[in-house]
């Protein structure tokens, strides 16, 4: 029933947020009422719904975690400017909990989606795209890594 | 530690997961409105990034209302509150000339000094004719009066250390010594909930800066070995100077810190020990000599303790108290003395009569009474509020009580519910403290009386209630006949 909060030591107002407890059942229990969601308002088998959830997640967090860069708020004077939210949390290091939750979360998604759309075609490919993009972004090599220059500062 | 009933948390970041989408669709939409449009400023680059500006334009702006109120008369137990109007969703306020008086929890007036004193005012105002409003110069060209001089040796004496310098400006104090104490190739070891005044100082001082879980003595020892095993970043040579940075309340959660055992550890690590005592100078202690008298630390062992005038003494600045060498090299190289204006003189004497007051040097014992007074206060109020089933945070004893509140929601409509009971509280959300934990912080002051904390009780209780915060079971209420027995006996 209750949980205990311990305060953490990050500072980044912006990603410490993620170290209290219930973020990861909010996380997914925010997935499964979107699947009902879609469920309900475009009336289409279950397989389609899971795709659509699975690409608006990719979209959602594609945007939030690896494009957006900044904190919401200016008192942290612009130090974490040049980072995205995936480079901020834990502090920039690798491979912790809950980076590796992040990490499982879409692929179980893909999982999902391409199990009941029985693998055919369309949904397929989008499908594999979004979990390719969405895990490489993911890779502690690519830390700080701007291909192209895509997203890169002025 | 906060305990939290676990589908509060689930739903407070689902709240704060749909404020942040509405916003998202929101600046979206003015995205594309503004596109649409022309714009007249052609070749401008904009005043404040988009993404900074974001929580305050999307969350803070729509309950603005609840934060910033003015008020019109002095911060005393009751407070005259100006009601405001918005006519555009608060994204604007405008004045009104009505305004409501109000019971007040939320000024930091521990010991009643923020109106009329009896003692304080009169020589305030003496001072005032005698040396006028402002000094109009730093201290080091023509700020420093008798008044500066007899203030800074009244504050060493108080604070039982032998030397001090005081500053116009509470937070400029905590800015602008920091960086003169410790530069690069120092290290910085604060509280992970330190003020924002400390962050500001460490972060301008140039030296590394690392966090220990807060108020947790054990991660401070862990911290500060892996630290000095390590030495500096990258050259790995050992470091110039290691300061350790603590509060003695933290104003965000009341509790009061483990002082003695982190003095222990700092000095077996050799680590200097900085104090930061805004919060709890004069409100605590049994002669309102702050944290050191209350945990009993010998004063000699805290290298530089630090407090602002602003809470417990109803002026305004800051203090640096330590040794007579630490003193004079401040006063030669801090650019708060050299070159800020120097403190008012009717604030310096306000200080040294509240100081005057709470020693009993004024001939009477009004300064006994109010830390009693104050001590009493906070203990009842908190025993009470605990006893309603309210989740409230702080050691006994601090005067600073936090109730929490949790879901984004919660925090304008308790707000605005008190104030339509006449009662003033602060509430404090996200980025103040960390998302989950937003709160209404209660500040008792020794001016409060019996009846102004019952009724304050009861609008608290009401609150509660409507906006259902009592997150632990109420106590049941307690059987009186088992008394009324033992009288008979």
């Amino acid at each position: 029933m209750y949980v205990r909060a311990l305060p953490t030591t990050d500072v980044n107002r912006n990603t410490e947020w993620f170290t209290y407890p219930g973020v990861w059942t909010t996380y997914i229990l925010i997935l499964f009422f979107s699947w009902l969601l879609v469920l309900s308002v475009f009336h289409c088998s279950p397989g389609i719904a899971w795709t659509i959830v699975h690409l608006a997640h990719f979209t959602v967090t594609y945007h939030s975690f690896h494009w957006k860069k900044g904190t919401p708020f200016g008192d942290d004077q612009g130090i974490y400017n040049r980072l995205t939210w995936w480079e901020q949390i834990d502090n920039g290091k690798q491979l912790t909990r809950n980076r590796k939750f992040l990490t499982v979360v879409p692929v179980v998604l893909y999982l999902i989606a391409s199990h009941t759309t029985d693998y055919q075609h369309p949904m397929l490919f989008l499908n594999t795209l979004a979990v390719f993009v969405m895990v490489v972004a993911k890779f502690p090599h690519m830390h700080k890594v701007r291909i192209f220059g895509i997203n890169g500062d002025q | 530690m906060i305990t939290i009933p676990y589908l509060t948390a689930v739903s407070t970041y689902f709240s704060y997961g749909l404020l942040f989408a509405f916003g998202q669709l929101r600046d979206y939409s003015r995205l594309l409105f503004d596109w649409w449009r022309t714009n007249n400023l052609q070749g401008y680059a904009p005043i404040c990034l988009a993404h900074e500006d974001f929580y305050i334009r999307r969350l803070y702006h729509r309950i603005q209302d609840c934060f910033g109120r003015p008020i019109s008369s002095a911060p005393d137990a009751w407070v005259d509150v100006v009601e405001r109007v918005s006519n555009d969703n608060n994204k604007t306020l405008k004045r009104t000339t009505k305004t409501s008086r109000c019971l007040n929890l939320g000024s930091y007036n521990y010991l009643g000094f923020g109106s009329f004193d009896e003692y304080c005012t009169p020589r305030v105002i003496e001072s005032l004719k005698k040396f006028s409003a402002s000094t109009c110069s730093s201290r080091v060209d023509a700020g420093t009066t008798s008044v500066h001089a007899e203030l800074e040796e009244c504050v060493a004496k108080y604070v039982g250390q032998p030397a001090a310098i005081v500053c116009g400006m509470g937070y400029a104090t905590n800015s602008a010594i920091i960086p003169v104490l410790i530069g690069k190739g120092g290290l910085i070891i604060s509280d992970s909930l330190n003020h924002t005044s400390i962050v500001n100082g460490a972060r301008g001082s140039g030296a590394t800066i690392r966090v220990f879980q807060h108020n947790t003595p054990s991660h401070l020892e862990k911290v500060l070995k892996e630290q000095i095993a390590e030495g500096q970043p990258r050259t790995h040579r050992p470091w110039k100077k290691i300061i350790v940075v603590v509060e003695g309340i933290y104003s965000m959660e009341g509790e009061i810190c483990h002082l003695p055992e982190i003095v222990s550890i700092c000095k077996k690590y050799k680590a200097y020990v900085y104090l930061d005592e805004a919060h709890s100078i004069g409100a605590i202690g049994k002669t309102g000599r702050g944290v050191c008298e209350l945990l009993g630390v010998d004063t000699a062992d805290i290298d530089i303790m630090m407090g602002t005038f602003t809470k417990s003494f109803g002026s305004c600045g800051g203090y640096i108290a330590g040794s007579k060498d630490l003193i004079q090299y401040l006063k030669h190289h801090c650019p708060a003395h050299l070159y800020a204006t120097s403190i008012s003189t009717p604030s310096a004497q306000q200080i040294i009569s509240a100081i005057q007051v709470i020693l009993g040097e004024d001939g009477s014992n009004r300064g006994a009474q109010k830390l009693a007074r104050i001590r009493e206060n906070s203990n009842f109020f908190r025993a009470e509020l605990q006893k309603m089933g309210f989740e409230v945070l702080g050691d006994n004893d601090s005067p600073v009580m936090p109730i929490m509140l949790y879901n984004p929601a919660k925090i304008p409509a308790f707000s605005r519910e008190c104030l339509r009971e006449n009662l003033a509280v602060v509430v404090v959300g996200f980025p103040a403290t960390p998302l989950l934990l937003a709160r209404a912080r209660i500040c008792i002051s020794a001016s409060h009386s019996r009846e102004d904390l019952i009724k304050a009780l009861q609008v608290i209780s009401k609150a509660g209630d409507l906006t259902g915060i009592k997150y632990f079971p109420a106590a049941p209420k307690k059987q009186d006949e088992e008394k009324n027995g033992i009288k008979l006996d």
